[in-house]
């Protein structure tokens, strides 16, 4: 079972994304605050890690950066799902080592083929994107 | 200051030149009526020195003659001692023959005729004859050789007893009222001179006192005039510039006020704006955040993920669905326009093919073309120029163009997309039109369809929902890109949005020309490939 860990600030959006996920099949670790996520991340690294840009205690860029420098996380696949919109934005975190970037209000089905594209699955043909 | 000095000057100029003049006359007054008098008693104390001293001196000139007694010389001495101004003395004998002849020369007398026995001239002048022989004294002003005039005087020296006997002639010399003359003059012009003098300086000082205020008040209209309306003038006069410094400074207080509050003003409307403008574009990530969870949510209840749903449940799973949808399509409008609203100027411009991008639009758009069954034609030539523009910016302009003509347009309507090369405005550019066959816009509306927030009504704003912030869109990004937008409609028939793109930004000719991408636009088929499919999958 592939193991997802999202981060973002805001508990509704963390509760959608973990039930969409797990109702796909996935193992999913959430987490609010950017500095014990970074923590736990390394402590059992994810298939996967979903992260927010806009957060209050550590910005979704500077966990991105201080994850890259780190061995245990420099090749784990990022999905950026941010609401901040713009080419600056993505350009931005792309940069950063992200490995794919959503904006907010997403659709579901565009999130787990990303999400599905990033573990190296393919779509079990129930959803057709 | 030149203003005030020539004031100062002219203030001067005059008081000195009415004080000139009227010393000048009343000293000229002076001098005349004062050689009058010296004259006029010159002459009179000359004919009675003549009439006394006649008989006296005949009397002494008949003894002489006689006897050559000296008394003559004593006496004529006395004489010269007794007036002043007597230059010459002679005498002359009934039959007008000069007997004696004295001279006065610095209180010395010379007798030069006259002589016992000497052969003295007989006095030819007739007009001495005239008055020896009228035996009264006469006197008159004549020319004498070397002294310019003398008051000669013609006394006939007669006996008690009527007998004439000598005619006295006596000259008198008005060197004397001359040097008195002079002396006056002399001192009447050193008044004369203390009086300039005063006038200049006290008129000096009543300029300075006027002109004084004068400057200071100019200096304070500089002061205002350069903006610096904090400083005031000081007029202590008691006089109207004075009240008019006063006023001045009523004025510049006014002034400052007025413009103290409309600097406040602005400012407070420059942070309200700016404000707003950051408000609109910061508020997107507090909108969509709630709106994700919604989205989220709703999509599982509708995929029926969270367990089957009770019949009308699903039904209202939809319209919160659509709805949502709605909202998001408002706030990306929304959040856009403020985006372009606030850092339009600084868009990154690149080269943009017109031709892909209105592909890409038309394609875009297509399923909301089928789904109101409307036909689409594309025109594009092979050979359009590329333009500088930002991408996202334009394609988003022509989004809401189309997908305002569809919107407008009723089912089974059509709607032309074209573009091609047009010289506006002495530049080269590119012209794209999106036509529909929709309701289109009042005459007296057009104007106001570029407007934020504009809709032409409330009827139509019910029936085709949005918020008619998409052409406001429209408008500011084309105008940022140099370019112009406008719109013909005729009501009942449609409408025609026509955008128009600078080949090049004005100060940019170095860039994007290299760029009638043929290759490019022969990939597109040129005209209306859409149309026939639009057609006929309805």
């Amino acid at each position: 079972m592939k193991h997802i860990f999202v981060v973002d600030d805001e508990p509704d959006v963390v509760g959608l994304l973990k039930t969409v996920l797990e109702l796909e099949g996935f193992r999913v670790t959430t987490a609010t605050e950017g500095r014990t996520a970074l923590a736990q991340i390394l402590a059992d690294p994810p298939d996967v890690l979903v992260l927010d840009l806009m957060m209050p205690d550590m910005d979704g860029m500077e966990l991105l950066k201080l994850l890259r420098l780190d061995p245990q996380g420099a090749n784990l696949p990022v999905l950026i799902v941010s609401a901040k919109s713009g080419q600056q934005n993505q350009i931005g975190s792309l940069q950063l080592g992200a490995n794919a970037y959503i904006c907010k209000p997403f659709s579901n089905r565009e999130l787990v083929a990303q999400i599905r594209q990033l573990v190296g699955l393919t779509s079990d043909g129930g959803d057709n994107e | 200051m030149r203003a005030p000095r020539r004031l100062q000057r002219r203030i001067v100029r005059y008081i000195v030149s009415v004080v000139v003049v009227s010393l000048l006359a009343s000293a000229g007054a002076l001098l005349l009526s004062k050689q009058r008098s010296l004259v006029s008693s010159l002459e009179s104390s000359a004919r009675t020195f003549s009439a006394m001293v006649s008989l006296p001196l005949a009397k002494d000139v008949e003894l002489f003659r006689q006897t050559g007694h000296q008394v003559l010389r004593q006496q004529l001495g006395r004489f010269a001692r007794l007036n002043h101004d007597l230059v010459r003395l002679q005498v002359l004998n009934v039959d007008g023959v000069l007997v004696m002849d004295a001279r006065v020369k610095d209180g010395q007398v010379e007798l030069e005729a006259g002589e016992r026995g000497g052969q003295a001239p007989r006095l030819r002048d007739e007009e001495l004859i005239g008055p020896v022989e009228a035996l009264s004294l006469s006197a008159k002003r004549v020319a004498y050789s070397g002294r310019g005039r003398v008051y000669r005087v013609v006394a006939p020296a007669v006996e008690e007893w009527g007998r004439h006997t000598y005619t006295l002639v006596a000259y008198f010399s008005y060197a004397r009222v001359s040097q008195e003359l002079l002396r006056a003059g002399l001192v009447t012009g050193v008044f004369l001179a203390i009086g300039v003098l005063v006038a200049y300086a006290a008129s000096a000082l009543l300029a300075r006192t006027i002109t004084g205020g004068v400057e200071k008040l100019q200096a304070g209209v500089q002061r205002v005039a350069a903006d610096r309306f904090d400083e005031r003038v000081e007029v202590d006069s008691g006089d109207e510039i004075q009240e008019l410094a006063e006023s001045f400074n009523v004025m510049a207080d006014r002034l400052q006020a007025s413009i103290a509050a409309l600097k406040d003003a602005y400012v407070r409307l420059e942070s309200l704006d700016q404000s707003k403008r950051n408000l609109l574009a910061n508020v997107s990530h507090e909108l969509r955040t709630p709106l994700t969870a919604l989205r989220g949510y709703l999509e599982l209840l509708g995929d029926g993920q969270l367990g089957e749903l009770v019949p009308g449940m699903d039904r209202a799973v939809e319209v919160c669905q659509r709805n949502v949808g709605r909202l998001t399509t408002r706030i990306e409008e929304l959040v856009e326009f403020a985006r372009i609203d606030r850092d339009g100027a600084a868009l990154p411009m690149g080269t943009v093919d017109l031709a892909t991008l209105l592909h890409g639009v038309v394609e875009t758009l297509w399923p909301r073309l089928e789904q109101k069954n409307l036909f689409c034609s594309l025109n594009i030539p092979m050979d359009l120029p590329v333009v500088r523009a930002n991408g996202e910016s334009l394609e988003r302009v022509f989004l809401n163009l189309l997908d305002n003509a569809i919107k407008f347009t009723p089912q089974g309507g059509s709607i032309r997309v074209r573009a091609r090369k047009l010289r506006l405005h002495e530049r080269d550019g590119v012209l794209s039109e999106v036509t529909d066959t929709g309701v289109g816009i009042p005459a007296d509306q057009l104007q106001a369809v570029f407007d934020r927030f504009y809709q032409v009504d409330q009827s139509s704003r019910r029936r085709f929902g949005g918020m008619g912030l998409g052409l406001a869109l429209v408008h500011r990004a084309i105008e940022i890109h140099g370019g112009s937008v406008w719109l013909e409609s005729r009501e009942g028939r449609g409408s025609t949005f026509s955008v128009w793109l600078p080949l090049e930004r004005p100060g940019q000719l170095d860039a994007g020309l290299p760029a009638v991408d043929s290759a490019q636009s022969a990939t597109l088929d040129g005209t209306a490939p859409m149309g026939d499919a639009g057609r006929s999958e309805a």
